[in-house]
């Protein structure tokens, strides 16, 4: 077919759009989101960062690097969202600010300014094509949430509000990028505003960590102490949070529509909505902690069995806060595993696992639980799996051995090696467990062993024996252990006699490390 | 036929500066072409007429709808397809991409009917084998056509063009004249150029402008015809004539009052154009 014989079959009596009214040019905004969205994909920056951010999360999700991941706490996996798609929003803001400014830069204004569609409707499609990638987002961050709370060693509960917070700031992270293309017709001026939001936000970082209300106007608030809360303890406003986001997400649309001509009533009256959710939101927020979680997290940390359930599993009772009840079985295989190699009283002694958080300065405390003095009392974590196990396990030796966990501090000796081979050979993997407790991570001469209080010290020799007996079979060390048991846990016996009576020969460097009556307990 | 546009007394300023002066006229279906100096008003004629800018005075309508409303201007818009002068393109846009884009913007919502529509107009270009090529990856003479292209898109009735065939080789300017031919059959085509020759070849009507004002508005022929008696040959630049050069022969032409006696030539449109500007600058190729 000729180009004559296309033009000449149809009788041009000016565009008709497939239907004429409000509907066909909301249909037009909504196609002209899709094409923006289409050509945002295509920018180098956005197609990286969403597709580094979907890789990154899925090998979080699936590289299954630590044992802990097995047991998330979900209070704390909903916050985890929040940060992976920052990169994937300054992409955005940038790559949304250019295409913008396009018409401009290319000089097209005169051409498009002509055509039905005005650039305020414009300016809204902008704005509507970063929509697809916040969905992406969403749903990025629905299939994380939910890949964790389907894990058998999952507890807590997550909040959809923390939930929201990734996919909203990928949105406002877009809006961002139209509203300045409007208020600044630069090209250079999206990426010396990225810099000036880093170099803001690290300010107000550094010099305001205290301004409640400061730190909560920003999209992302991250609070990751390495304790995990009980969900009624946290006290985040994310609520608040995920209204003063999408009020603002609105709003600043808003405001680049204005901006860009379209002062129409529906506009003014959802500028005014939105003011009125983002004030809401802004005042809903602010505030600080209320007096009453205050008591309530000094109440469950001080004194735990307050708020805590117990259950029986064997010999021991075990406490937990509710929302890890269903971890008390975990617990219970550890402490059956490491009683079993007791010997003397201690192999059917009936101890308390109590589950302990400080929970006095919210997510951001770091601060190390107080040994228990109570005889036959151990402490567990709230968090579980990897490096938290054997940590639990030493603590169980520890008490088994010494009485008390604040007597373990001090152990040394014979208690040390005995406390550290009933932990270790008790666990499935124990040269891995051993290299997995120590503080730097690996087993060479003198080590500080993690617990879940207080860490034990022990020397080079100590350490050396503990190997030793790690590599023989578990039957052979068992009986041993069992028959001078009382020995072994005494205070005044020495590393040395510990190594005779175990089977272990004498080191290199000497036999005897330090004097029994030194050793605390 | 009611005429496609109709304008009556359009008068534009830019500070002390009359850009359009009680500038009226009427178009009907075919290729009007706009002729007239650098400063006659041609593209603020065009701008106006593509509601682009309003007039200060006066009024127009373009297939029967008014643009002095907000609803008048859309309907216009919705029938208009506009080329301007020296038209900005998205670079990393593919021609596709691009005319779908400004398909969008004409609000053609429907995704397979737009898309072959956007086909359609590439095709009318000739543009077929490259629709999925970088913009900035074409040459200019192709980048012209994607921009007729853009315009075409949607079967607009009325189609402005505002000196399309600058910049073009002969070859390119042929083919686009061949373009301009086709999108005007059946439609109202109002093109602006310095190019008398695209005019005596495209058009069916032409309008002469100069100091925004509109000088000549009929027939090619009509213009040609005003230079009838007025064009002769010499040895030697006439100095009475008001414009004169020597051709490849090595004799003078001369436009103006011929001296009596003087060996009359066949006039051109070019000539008949040079009159009508009377004593205005033109830029004609001497």
């Amino acid at each position: 077919m000729s180009a004559a014989d296309t033009i000449e079959r149809t009788a041009p009596t000016g565009v008709e759009p497939s239907a004429s009214g409000q509907g066909s040019r909301t249909r037009a905004v909504l196609a002209l989101a899709r094409f923006e969205a289409r050509e945002l994909l295509l920018q180098i920056p956005v197609f990286a960062f969403l597709v580094l951010y979907v890789v990154y999360t899925g090998w979080q999700m699936f590289s299954g690097r630590e044992g802990m991941d097995d047991f998330p706490v979900l209070q704390d996996v909903d916050r985890d969202t929040q940060s992976g798609p920052i990169l994937l929003g300054v992409a955005l803001f940038v790559c949304v600010n250019r295409a913008v400014l396009r018409s401009r830069r290319r000089d097209t204004d005169r051409h498009l300014d002509v055509l039905p569609m005005d650039p305020w409707r414009r300016t809204v499609a902008h704005g509507l094509s970063v929509v697809p990638f916040a969905a992406l987002t969403a749903l990025v961050v629905t299939f994380q949430f939910t890949w964790a709370a389907l894990k058998p060693g999952a507890v807590g509960h997550g909040s959809p509000a923390e939930l929201a917070v990734g996919p909203l700031s990928v949105l406002l992270s877009g809006i961002l990028g139209v509203l300045s293309a409007r208020l600044v017709t630069s090209s250079f001026a999206a990426p010396l505003l990225v810099v000036g939001f880093v170099a803001f936000g690290t300010l107000v970082s550094v010099g305001a960590s205290d301004a409640h209300w400061e730190r909560w106007l920003w999209p992302s608030i991250s609070e990751m102490g390495r304790t995990a809360l009980p969900s009624d303890l946290i006290g985040r406003p994310a609520a608040w949070h995920a209204l003063y986001l999408s009020g603002l997400v609105v709003l600043l649309l808003c405001l680049a529509v204005l901006r860009g001509g379209g002062r129409t009533r529906t506009t003014v009256a959802v500028t005014a909505l939105a003011l009125a959710a983002t004030g809401a939101g802004i005042a809903g927020q602010s505030p600080g902690d209320p007096a009453s979680l205050a008591a309530a997290r000094t109440e469950a940390t001080v004194t735990p069995q307050k708020v805590q359930s117990c259950v029986t599993h064997g010999r021991s009772t075990y406490c937990a806060y509710p929302e890890w009840t269903g971890r008390t079985a975990d617990w219970a295989r550890v402490v059956d595993g490491v009683q079993s190699l007791a010997g003397g009283a201690a192999g059917g002694e009936r101890l308390t696992v109590r589950q302990r958080v400080d929970a006095r300065y919210g997510l951001d405390g770091d601060a190390a639980l107080a040994p228990s003095t109570t005889r036959g009392t151990v402490t567990v974590g709230t968090r579980w799996g990897g490096n938290r196990t054997p940590e639990f396990a030493v603590g169980v030796a520890s008490v088994l051995v010494a009485g008390d966990e604040e007597s373990a501090g001090t152990m040394c000796d014979a208690r040390g090696v005995t406390a550290m081979w009933l932990a270790l050979g008790a666990l499935p993997h124990p040269k891995t467990a051993f290299t997995n407790v120590t503080l730097d991570d690996h087993v060479d001469g003198a080590e500080v062993i993690l617990a879940p209080t207080n860490p034990i010290s022990l020397t080079s020799e100590q350490t050396r024996i503990v190997q030793e007996l790690l590599q023989r079979p578990r039957y052979s060390v068992v009986p041993k252990v069992k028959a001078h048991w009382a020995e072994l846990t005494s205070p005044k016996t020495s590393t040395a006699r510990a190594a005779e009576l175990l089977g272990v020969p004498a080191g290199d460097g000497g036999t005897k490390t330090s004097d029994g009556d030194s050793c605390g307990g | 036929m009611p005429p496609t546009v109709s304008a009556s007394g359009l008068t534009l300023r830019y500070g002390g500066t009359v850009a359009l002066d009680d500038v009226s006229l009427r178009l009907g279906e075919g290729v009007t072409g706009l002729l007239g100096p650098n400063g006659a008003g041609k593209t603020t004629l065009l701008r106006v007429l593509a509601t682009a800018v309003p007039a200060d005075r006066g009024a127009f309508t373009v297939l029967g709808h008014d643009p002095g409303s907000p609803s008048g201007r859309l309907d216009v818009r919705r029938r208009l397809g506009y080329l301007p002068q020296t038209p900005g393109f998205h670079q990393d846009f593919s021609a596709f991409a691009f005319v779908d884009y400004v398909a969008i913007l004409k609000e053609l919502t429907d995704r397979t009917a737009r898309h072959r529509e956007v086909r359609r107009v590439l095709d009318a270009v000739d543009l077929s084998d490259v629709r999925g090529k970088r913009i900035k990856k074409l040459s200019g003479g192709m980048r012209q056509r994607v921009a007729l292209a853009a315009a075409l898109v949607g079967d607009p009735g009325f189609l402005v063009l505002d000196e399309p065939t600058v910049g073009l080789d002969p070859e390119q300017r042929m083919r686009f004249r061949e373009l301009i031919a086709q999108a005007g059959e059946g439609r109202t085509v109002l093109l602006s150029t310095h190019q008398t020759e695209d005019v005596a070849m495209l058009c069916h009507r032409v309008i002469v402008m100069a100091s925004g004002r509109v000088r000549f508005e009929g027939t090619p022929a009509e213009l040609t015809a005003r230079a009838a008696g007025r064009v002769w040959s010499s040895t030697e630049r006439d100095p009475g004539a008001r414009a004169g050069w020597r051709t490849g022969t090595g004799s003078f032409r001369n436009v103006g009052d011929p001296p009596p006696g003087a060996e009359l030539l066949e006039p051109t449109l070019e000539d008949g154009y040079l009159l009508t500007l009377d004593g205005e600058t033109a830029e004609v190729a001497a």
